[in-house]
C-alpha cells in the first residue's frame, strides 16, 4: 500500500520530482514534436502550414515504391558503411602507433582531433576550396607531377567517395581517441605472457589486443553508422546531392521533399521510414558484432 | 512603510512608462547578396521617421530563407516582410500564407505608381485569383557576358549572335586551364537554350509539360556537346549556389559565361581589371531568355503588416531603384525606372535592360499548378542526367516528361 510514510514511496516521488525537469525537456522537444510528425505523415500536402487531407498510408506507400527513395536509400547505405569502415580502419591503425611511445604523441593526436571539433560549415568550404578543378591546390600539385587533374566533387564517379574521405578525415580524431583510450586500458600482462610465450607484436595485436577492443568498436560502429545515416550536412554543403543525384543522401531527400516541394506529410513518412531502417541497422549491429564483445 | 509605497509607486510609473514607449521591432528577410547600402539608406529613414521602430534585417542565402520561413510558417513566427527570389509569391499565396494586398494596393498604389508603372509581367507573376499577393522588387534576365580581351586574343572583335558563333568562339578561346564557356548547375540556366531553340515549358490548357520537344533536347544536348565532344566548356563545379561559372569568369580562366545583374558587382569587385561586357542573348530559332528577380510580400502572419507595406514602398520608389541600381548593375522593374537618363546613360544597366522585351518568366503558368518545385526537381535531375552523365537528352526529356506530368496529375 502506498503510504508517503514509506521509505520506499518517499524515496521515489523523490527521484520523480528531480527527474521532472527533464522529462518535461524531453517531452516537450522529442517526443511532442515526433508525435506531430507521426501525425503529419499520414496527409498529403502541407500539414502543419498550409493545405492538407487525410491519406491514411499513402505516403509509406509511396515512398516503399519510389525509384528515388530506393536510390537515396542505397547510397546512404554505402556512404554510412563506407565512411564508418575507413574511420574504424584508419582510427585504429593511428591509435596502435599514438597509444605507444611517440614523440610528439600529445601534439599528434591533438592535431588529428582538431578536425572533429570544427564545423562542417567551415570543413566543406575549406574542402571544396582545396579541390576545386580549376583552382583548387590538390589539382595545381597533381599537374605539377604530369598528372591530369580531377572534377572531385563534380563527377558522378568521384563525389561520393570524396565526401566519404573527407568525412572520415573529419570524424577519424574522435574515434582514434576512443581506440587509444581502450588500448591503454588493456592490462599489460596479458602482453607480457604473450612475450614470454614467443607471440610477435603483430600476433599480440591481433589475438589480444583487437578481441578486447571488440566493446570500443562496437561503441563507435553503432554510434558512426547512426550519425551518417542521418548525414545532412555533408551532401547538402559539399555537392548538394549532385552530381546527377550520385550524393543524394536519404537525408537530402527528405529534406529536399519538405522543404523544398513543401511535402510535408511525405517528408514526414521519409522520415519515419528512416528511423525505422537505422533501427533495424543497429539491432544487426548489436546482433553480429555484439557476438564478439567480451568485456571481461 | 511610507517610502517603500513611494519608492513602489515610482517603479510602477516607470515601468508603465517603459511600456507605453516600448521599442517595436519589424522583422525583414533579405537575400544576402542585396543587402545594399541603398537599401540600408531606406531603413534607416524608416526607423528615423518611426521613432521607437527598429528594422531587423535578417540576411539569408535564398534556400536558407526558403527553409527557415517554412519553420517560421509552421509555428506562426513569420518575418513582417521578405524577400523572395521568384515563385514563392504563388505558391505561399495558394496555401494561404501570404496577406492580400489589395487593400494597400487600393489605397496607395496610385501614388507609388503601382501597378501602371510596373512591367506588366512582373504584375502578374505575383497575382493569385486576381490579388496581389507581391510587389517586384528587382526584375532580371541573363544574358551573353563576355571577355572582350579573350575574345580579341582568339581573332573575334564581335560577340556571338547565333549558336554557331557561339560554339566557334568558345573552341577558339579554349585552352589549358581555361574554357571558352563555363555552364553553371542551376537548371535555370539552360532554359535560354532550350527557349532559343524553340522549347515551350509548360503547357497550360493541357496542364502538362511539354520539355519532351525536339527543340527542348537541341538546346540541352548543345550545351552537353560543348562539355563532352567540344572540350570547350568544364562540367559545373556541383553545390547549392550558382556562382561557380561567375567565379571562373573573374578569374579570367572562362571567355563567356551566361549571368544576370546579380553577378555585375561580384564581376567588378573581384578583379577590377578585367576588360569585359555584355552581348544580346543568342538567337537559333528565337532570341530568347529567361526573366527573373526578387519580389517581396507579408506574410498572413506577419505582426506589422502596416509598417511593413509603409517598408516596401520605400524599398521600391524611384529614388531607391535607381540607388540600388546605378551603383550594383541590378535592372528593375519599374518602367520610368527603364526611361530614366540615368539607366539610359549606364552601359551596364543598358545592356541587361535591352533583355528584358524578350525575357521570359518560364514558370509563372506551372507555379499556378502548386506543384511547380516538384516538377523543377524533376527536372533537376534530368538536366544533371544529361550534363554530367552524357545521356542523350532526347531520351531523358522524354522520360522527364513523363514522370512531371504524372506527378501533375496526382
Amino acid at each position: 500500500m502506498l503510504s508517503l510514510n514509506n521509505w520506499r514511496t518517499r524515496q521515489a516521488l523523490i527521484a520523480y520530482g528531480l527527474l521532472l525537469p527533464a522529462i518535461a525537456y524531453f517531452a516537450t522537444y522529442f517526443f511532442y514534436p515526433i508525435v506531430v510528425e507521426l501525425w503529419a505523415s499520414f496527409y498529403r500536402g502541407a500539414p502543419l502550414i498550409g493545405e492538407a487531407r487525410f491519406a491514411g498510408f499513402d505516403n509509406y506507400v509511396q515512398a516503399i515504391t519510389d525509384e528515388r527513395v530506393r536510390r537515396a536509400l542505397w547510397i546512404t547505405l554505402v556512404y554510412a558503411v563506407g565512411t564508418t569502415a575507413c574511420t574504424l580502419v584508419v582510427a585504429l591503425g593511428l591509435a596502435a602507433i599514438l597509444a605507444g611511445p611517440v614523440r610528439a604523441n600529445n601534439m599528434i593526436r591533438a592535431i588529428i582531433f582538431f578536425p572533429y571539433i570544427i564545423s562542417f560549415v567551415i570543413v566543406a568550404l575549406m574542402w571544396k576550396s582545396l579541390l576545386d578543378p580549376y583552382t583548387g591546390i590538390l589539382n595545381s600539385i597533381l599537374f605539377m607531377f604530369g598528372l591530369e587533374g580531377q572534377n572531385w566533387l563534380g563527377t558522378p564517379q568521384t563525389a561520393l567517395p570524396t565526401m566519404i574521405a573527407i568525412t572520415v578525415w573529419k570524424d577519424v580524431g574522435y574515434a582514434m581517441l576512443i581506440y587509444v583510450a581502450a588500448i591503454q586500458g588493456v592490462p599489460q600482462t596479458l602482453y607480457e605472457a604473450a612475450s614470454l610465450d614467443g607471440a610477435t607484436r603483430r600476433q599480440a595485436f591481433f589475438s589480444i589486443t583487437l578481441p578486447l577492443l571488440a566493446p570500443t568498436t562496437l561503441f563507435l560502429a553503432v554510434i558512426s553508422m547512426i550519425s551518417h545515416l542521418q548525414d545532412l550536412s555533408a551532401p547538402y554543403l559539399l555537392t548538394n546531392g549532385g552530381p546527377a543525384n550520385a550524393t543524394r543522401l536519404f537525408s537530402l531527400h527528405v529534406y529536399e521533399a519538405a522543404f523544398v516541394e513543401l511535402n510535408i506529410g511525405y517528408a514526414s513518412a521519409l522520415s519515419f521510414l528512416m528511423f525505422i531502417v537505422i533501427l533495424a541497422i543497429t539491432f544487426i549491429q548489436f546482433r553480429f558484432l555484439g557476438r564478439k564483445v567480451s568485456y571481461a | 512603510m511610507r517610502g517603500f509605497l513611494k519608492g513602489f509607486a515610482v517603479a510602477a510609473m516607470i515601468g508603465a512608462g517603459g511600456s507605453a514607449a516600448q521599442a517595436e521591432t519589424l522583422t525583414v528577410y533579405w537575400n544576402a547578396g542585396h543587402a545594399w547600402d541603398a537599401y540600408q539608406a531606406v531603413i534607416d529613414k524608416f526607423e528615423a521617421d518611426n521613432p521607437g521602430w527598429t528594422v531587423q534585417w535578417e540576411k539569408f542565402q535564398w534556400p536558407d530563407m526558403r527553409t527557415k520561413l517554412i519553420a517560421d510558417f509552421a509555428v506562426g513566427n513569420t518575418p513582417d516582410l521578405s524577400a523572395e527570389p521568384g515563385g514563392w509569391v504563388q505558391e505561399f499565396a495558394q496555401q494561404g500564407l501570404l496577406k492580400p494586398l489589395d487593400e494597400y494596393v487600393a489605397r496607395d498604389g496610385e501614388a507609388m505608381g503601382y501597378p501602371g508603372d510596373w512591367q506588366d509581367f512582373s504584375v502578374n507573376r505575383n497575382m493569385v485569383d486576381g490579388s496581389y499577393y507581391g510587389v517586384q522588387l528587382h526584375l532580371t534576365c541573363a544574358t551573353l557576358v563576355y571577355n572582350v580581351d579573350m575574345l580579341k586574343e582568339a581573332g573575334f572583335d564581335a560577340p556571338p549572335k547565333t549558336w554557331e558563333e557561339f560554339r566557334q568562339i568558345a573552341i577558339a578561346t579554349t585552352k589549358p586551364g581555361r574554357f571558352g564557356f563555363a555552364p553553371n548547375p542551376v537548371p535555370a540556366y539552360y532554359w535560354p537554350w532550350m527557349f532559343q531553340a524553340g522549347a515551350t515549358y509548360f503547357d497550360p490548357e493541357a496542364k502538362q509539360v511539354v520539355f519532351d520537344s525536339p527543340e527542348a533536347a537541341k538546346g540541352l544536348q548543345f550545351i552537353a556537346d560543348l562539355i563532352h565532344k567540344d572540350k570547350a566548356a568544364p562540367l559545373p563545379v556541383t553545390g547549392a549556389d550558382y556562382e561557380g561559372p561567375q567565379k571562373l569568369f573573374t578569374a579570367g580562366r572562362a571567355a563567356m559565361i551566361i549571368t544576370g545583374p546579380w553577378d555585375v558587382t561580384p564581376i567588378r569587385t573581384g578583379n577590377p581589371n578585367l576588360n569585359w561586357a555584355i552581348a544580346p542573348s543568342l538567337t537559333d530559332t528565337a532570341q530568347a531568355t529567361l526573366a527573373g528577380g526578387v519580389s517581396m510580400m507579408i506574410p498572413a502572419a506577419a505582426r506589422h503588416p502596416d509598417q511593413a507595406w509603409d517598408l516596401l514602398q520605400r524599398f521600391v520608389a524611384l529614388e531607391t531603384e535607381l540607388a540600388a541600381s546605378v551603383a550594383n548593375g541590378m535592372t528593375m522593374p519599374r518602367k520610368s525606372w527603364a526611361a530614366s537618363p540615368e539607366v539610359q546613360a549606364d552601359p551596364t544597366l543598358n545592356s541587361f535592360g535591352q533583355c528584358l522585351p524578350y525575357a521570359r518568366d518560364i514558370t509563372a503558368d506551372l507555379r499556378l499548378t502548386g506543384k511547380s518545385a516538384r516538377v523543377e526537381e524533376l527536372l533537376k535531375s534530368a538536366v544533371d542526367d544529361v550534363v554530367y552523365n552524357n545521356r542523350p537528352a532526347a531520351e531523358v526529356l522524354a522520360q522527364y516528361a513523363a514522370e512531371a506530368n504524372k506527378a501533375l496529375a496526382e
